[in-house]
């Protein structure tokens, strides 16, 4: 069997594209001229409260703090031996607030609002342009629109119309925010209700975009396999519509499963403007924040997530598709 | 094939006034089969040939019962095996009443046999469903022995089952494609161009599957659709040849070779190249002109504006059917002329 063979290789040539990543990861801020610490220290230089004596100081135990004064190869071992513990380092805007506690802040509301709204877009979407190739007519033709439409707009524009009018008009949701001012987040029923009540606008701001552009690929991909050969000959056997229908979808599936595999890994970067217009606490508006700030280090922990998160979704794709698909696997490890 | 003897053989089927339209924009009907009427004896296979676009696959979904639209059956009955077989599509239970025929009693060998199964499907796979969708009660192993028993019967590797299409040669493709489309031995077998996709030894290999197949009674017989005609020559019993959506001349396979009634068919033999001697000094002339377009038929015998025979009564009148036993064909020409072959010069001007 050929498949523990490919799933092996690709393993090694994610695991090459993982340490290239990282080794970027950690040179690209080095290249800029100057070093992080000057940032900071001049923006407190600028306060002018601070005289050159304590900002020498300030600078030097800086300097100390994030291991800047060593070699170049040691800090790259000590950056590898965090990344390997798990240690993202501290922020300098937050500071001594550890990265790792920002993100695990930022992390759950954004796995709460993505996760759910890209799987169940994705299912009520590939459905939906599913039903609009095989029904056909006036059916296709008013999910089609609709579809085409919503994968059209940007998510801002529909967050803001969304705002505007359930929000803003109706009332009938929060203008902004994850939860009510005065509540801490912790797992008691007061705050999960008042929480999900916050949860809705940018839910649904997502989930329809997402659901529109799912239906387009999916609709197009379902019409296309209908016309094909093999539904003809299964026809003429005599084989059930329900069959049938069955070896389309899972033909039509196949470019659709990396659309799914490949926002999921995108989906710790944060939808970003979506968390702006809310105002949501997640890994957007953390990353917005640390660039507005220049807070290096948790800017370098985002990117390294977002490529750690791609990367495995990436591999991920391609395992999954040597199980699904057979020419794949059969191309990539010379099975016949 | 089967010698034909002087009794006549026992019909397989009888299709008659089949009528079958491609709908262009909703309103406008074109009408590719046009009140066509055929028969099969059993055990014989029948060739139907013609140029492009004469509706030769048309009238092989129609037989099949998997017109699809824009194709609309219009009207039509088929006999086969005892039943009575309403092949009109028009209402909507058509597809549910004509879905337990389909593969049993009539069974298609498609054209373009390359991507005829699900390419993320195993042989396996497929041969149970379609042995599953005509009987619940048999199992997955019901259905590979089945297959296993077939396949090692016409001398095929057990293997391919195991296998997906893509790992298949073409001519293996098409010849498992046959296997499959015979399984469940079907009265008809409707083979639309098996073999114009193939090498000439997979041709070959594929028409003496299908003779072989017939012998072994796997099915009751078969019509043929191609417009190669000298492998028509070689596998048929009798031939129908088509003209824009109608049927002109059928006979005996021998017999409509060398003496056609009709000068569309003899124009259509003489487009083909014999090997032989003469043919480096013969040249082929073709016919002139081209089919005429359906949504707006010549009035008469539709062939009259290309006919170097054509008469005035054939421009205003249908054409009657002047026959002698089974070798029928369908011209004002051939009824002035009783007994006598087109002459073929006078057609490859």
């Amino acid at each position: 069997m050929g498949l523990g063979r490919y799933i092996g290789k690709k393993a090694l040539w994610y695991g090459g594209a993982l340490l290239a990543a990282i080794v970027l990861n950690f040179i690209l801020p080095r290249l800029v001229p100057g070093n992080p610490v000057d940032t900071i220290v001049s923006s407190l230089a600028r306060g002018g409260s601070v005289t050159a004596d304590q900002q020498q100081k300030i600078y030097a135990s800086f300097v100390s703090q994030f291991g800047l004064d060593k070699p170049l190869w040691q800090q790259f071992l000590i950056y590898l031996n965090n990344i390997v513990h798990g240690n993202l380092g501290v922020s300098f805007s937050a500071y001594p607030v550890s990265v790792n506690h920002l993100v695990g802040q930022a992390v759950p509301w954004t796995l709460a609002i993505q996760l759910p709204s890209i799987i169940i877009g994705w299912i009520i979407g590939n459905a939906l342009g599913a039903i609009a190739a095989f029904k056909g007519g006036r059916w296709d033709s008013g999910a089609f629109t609709s579809s085409l439409l919503l994968s059209a707009m940007p998510y801002y524009c529909l967050s803001i119309i969304l705002l505007y009018f359930l929000a803003l008009k109706a009332g009938l949701f929060p203008v902004g925010g994850a939860y009510s001012y005065g509540l801490s987040p912790g797992f008691n029923m007061q705050f999960i209700t008042d929480a999900l009540h916050y949860y809705w606008l940018p839910f649904l701001s997502l989930v329809l975009v997402i659901i529109g552009g799912q239906a387009v690929g999916m609709r197009s991909m379902a019409i296309y396999e209908l016309g094909s050969d093999y539904v003809n000959f299964s026809r003429g056997l005599g084989i059930g519509q329900g069959k049938i229908v069955g070896y389309i979808f899972h033909n039509a599936m196949l470019p659709q499963i990396t659309g799914l595999a490949l926002s999921i890994g995108t989906m710790v970067g944060g939808a970003l403007i979506t968390e702006l217009v809310f105002n949501y606490p997640g890994m957007g508006t953390l990353l917005f924040n640390a660039i507005s700030s220049n807070d290096y280090p948790v800017i370098q922990s985002i990117t390294l997530i977002i490529t750690v998160a791609v990367l495995f979704a990436n591999f991920a794709v391609e395992v999954v598709y040597g199980i699904v698909d057979p020419r794949i696997r059969a191309a990539k490890t010379g099975e016949k | 094939m089967t010698a034909l003897t002087a009794a006549p053989p026992e019909l397989l089927m009888r299709a008659t006034n089949l009528n079958a339209a491609y709908s262009a924009d909703g309103t406008r009907d074109v009408p590719a089969v046009d009140a066509v009427s055929l028969e099969v004896p059993r055990g014989q296979i029948l060739g139907l040939a013609g140029e492009s676009g004469c509706g030769k696959s048309t009238l092989g979904n129609t037989l099949a019962m998997i017109a699809n639209p824009p194709l609309y059956v219009l009207s039509g009955t088929l006999e086969i095996a005892g039943l009575t077989i309403d092949l009109s599509t028009l209402d909507k239970g058509a597809d549910a009443r004509h879905r337990p025929h389909r593969g049993q009693i009539v069974s298609m060998l498609p054209q373009g046999a390359m991507n005829s199964i699900s390419p993320t499907l195993r042989i396996r796979d497929l041969v149970c469903d379609v042995v599953r969708a005509h009987d619940r009660s048999k199992s997955r192993s019901d259905a590979l022995d089945l297959a296993r028993d077939r396949l090692t019967m016409l001398g095929m590797p057990v293997r391919v089952l195991d296998q997906y299409a893509h790992q298949l040669s073409g001519g293996m493709r098409q010849r498992m494609v046959t296997v499959i489309s015979t399984l469940l031995n079907p009265q008809l077998l409707i083979a639309d161009e098996p073999t114009s996709a193939l090498d000439v030894s997979s041709q070959k290999a594929l028409i003496e599957m299908l003779i072989h197949m017939v012998d072994e009674k796997i099915m009751g017989g078969a019509i043929f659709i191609t417009h190669d005609l000298p492998v028509l020559s070689m596998v048929t019993d009798q031939l129908a040849i088509m003209y824009a959506g109608r049927i002109v001349e059928t006979g005996p396979t021998a017999e409509l070779v060398h003496s056609a009634r009709h000068p569309y068919t003899s124009a259509l033999l003489a487009a083909v190249l014999d090997p032989t001697r003469e043919t480096r000094t013969k040249t082929v002339e073709g016919i002139p002109g081209s089919p005429p377009n359906l949504a707006n038929p010549p009035t008469g015998c539709r062939f009259h504006p290309r006919c170097p025979f054509a008469m005035e009564v054939c421009a205003r009148q249908d054409p009657p059917l002047v026959g002698e036993g089974i070798h029928s064909a369908s011209c004002w020409w051939a009824k002035d002329h009783p007994h006598e072959t087109v002459p073929l010069q006078g057609v490859s001007l």
